[in-house]
Order: structure tokens, then sequence, then C-alpha cells
């Protein structure tokens, strides 16, 4: 029997359910965006008020906020001026998430895709204890929303 | 400088989000969580006959769900009924809208940026 749960949408209609995901055109070439993903000075006028980072795999980020808040994280990807990625998490909170940045030239401008997902830990069943193995969320969620609205409503 | 939007946080705020998340990371939950969402409550053996998977399996995985909040229990005969209880769906949605909100607006200030 087929489960509802096991059937996929189209990635359009599953993408605002599962992830956060958002296009935007920018008037600029892609190696004049990839300045401003990863330099840190060009990152504190719009990621955060200051932001560290070490654009390399394995390097630290770290963003703090003028109301105090901080997230730090981890840089996952890095193809120059294509694709950037990381994972962070708020200080203080529970929720990690990765962080996917992808470049496309269009003519002379940029079209910047931004996807942030929401990381979650698998913990082992027996013997072992804390997270075993970080898993990428990523299961159909409209029909759970469709109950929530329902009970909720 | 960048404009930063609190981290809003519902009744559970983003910690209740992360035990949904990771919750729901399992296939076989999200198919019971589907499964209890269309057909109302069910029992553990009712529910094992529609997976491959043992009743026990089952009942492993309604305890790690209800650990979560998402899953209620009630005595039926002898048999516990398992319902879902979605309000914890809420966090986990609620985690998605203030991600969303965040980049919309820091995508703004770097298309501010380059404009310049």
């Amino acid at each position: 029997m087929t489960l509802p749960g096991s059937e996929r949408g189209p990635a359009a209609e599953r993408a605002d359910t599962e992830r956060v995901s958002r296009s935007v055109e920018l008037d600029a070439a892609p190696a004049e965006v990839w300045d401003a993903l990863t330099e840190r000075a060009l990152l504190a006028e719009w990621l955060a008020d200051e932001v560290e980072i070490e654009a390399e795999p394995g390097g630290a980020i770290v963003c703090r906020y003028a109301d105090g808040e901080e997230r730090r994280g981890e840089v996952e990807l890095v193809e120059e001026a294509e694709r950037l990625a990381w994972s962070w998490r708020r200080e203080g909170g529970a929720q990690p998430s990765r962080v996917e940045l992808v470049l496309d030239a269009v003519a002379e401008r940029t079209r910047l895709t931004v996807i942030e997902t929401p990381t979650v830990f698998e913990t082992a069943p027996f013997g072992t204890s804390g997270p075993l193995l970080a898993v990428t969320w990523s299961a159909p969620l409209t029909r759970l929303r469709t109950a929530v609205r329902l009970v909720l409503a | 400088m960048p404009q930063h939007l609190p981290q809003s946080s519902g009744p559970g705020g983003d910690a209740a989000a992360g035990a949904v998340f990771a919750a729901l990371a399992d296939p076989t939950r999200r198919h019971l969580v589907a499964a209890l969402a269309a057909g109302g409550g069910a029992t553990a053996t009712g529910l094992a006959a529609e997976l491959p998977i043992s009743r026990q399996a089952v009942a492993k995985h309604l305890a790690t769900l209800g650990r979560a909040g998402l899953v209620s229990q009630s005595r039926r005969g002898r048999e516990s009924l398992f319902e879902l209880d979605p309000r914890p769906l809420a966090d986990a949605a609620a985690w998605l809208t203030t991600v969303g909100a965040e980049w919309d607006t820091r995508l703004a200030g770097l298309q501010r940026l380059l404009d310049r």
C-alpha cells in the first residue's frame, strides 16, 4: 500500500514546506557577488553586524548582531563564484541548519539562490549516546501543515 | 548596518521545532504521522499491518513521536490507541517562517549593497 506521506509532489510545491528557499537577481557579475558573500567587510553590510568567515571547507563562520545574538558555524562548501555553503546555529538555540548559496550568471547579472534547511540529528538506538549522524530533513510537510490548520483553526 | 529580526519563538520555540524536525527525520516515523493524519487514531497493531515492520518497531517509533509531543496515547480495551497531535508542527512551521523572513531582509540588504 502507498501511504500518503510517501507521495512526492513537484519540487516547487515542496520547497516552502520543508526548507526555506529564496532567489533574487542581482545587478552584478558573479565574481562581484562572490566578494559580497565571502569578504568580512561586505558581509557586515547585509548578513550580520559583524561577520568572521574563513571561506574554505572546515573554516569557521561567526555572525554577531547588535542585539547580542551570535551565530556560529562551519563552512562546508566553497566553489568560487558558484556555490557556498555553511552550517550554523544560534548560540543558545536548539535548531542547527545548513545554508547553501548558488550563483548563476544571467547575462551581466547574477541570480542568487539561497536554501536554508533544518539539520537534525539521528541518535543511535542502543548503546551509544549523542548525535551520531546528521541528516538533512526532507519530509513532505504539506499534509501535516494542512492538519495543523485544521486543528488550530 | 543589516537589519536583524529577533528570533521569534512560538509556544515551544526553536527547541521544540528541533525536536519535531528530529522526530520526523526518519521515513518510518513520517509514514506513521501521515497514516495517523489520514486515518485518525490507530493501534500499534493496526499501523504495523500497513508497514513492513514489526509491531514492536512501530511501538518504538510511536514512543519517539510521543516524546516530541506529536502523538498522544489512550487506552482502548487491551490496546493503546495512538492519535496525532499536530500542535508541535506549528513550531516547525514557525521556524520556516522566521528563517524565510530573515532571508528576505538579508537579500534586500545585499541588493542595496550591490546597487550602489
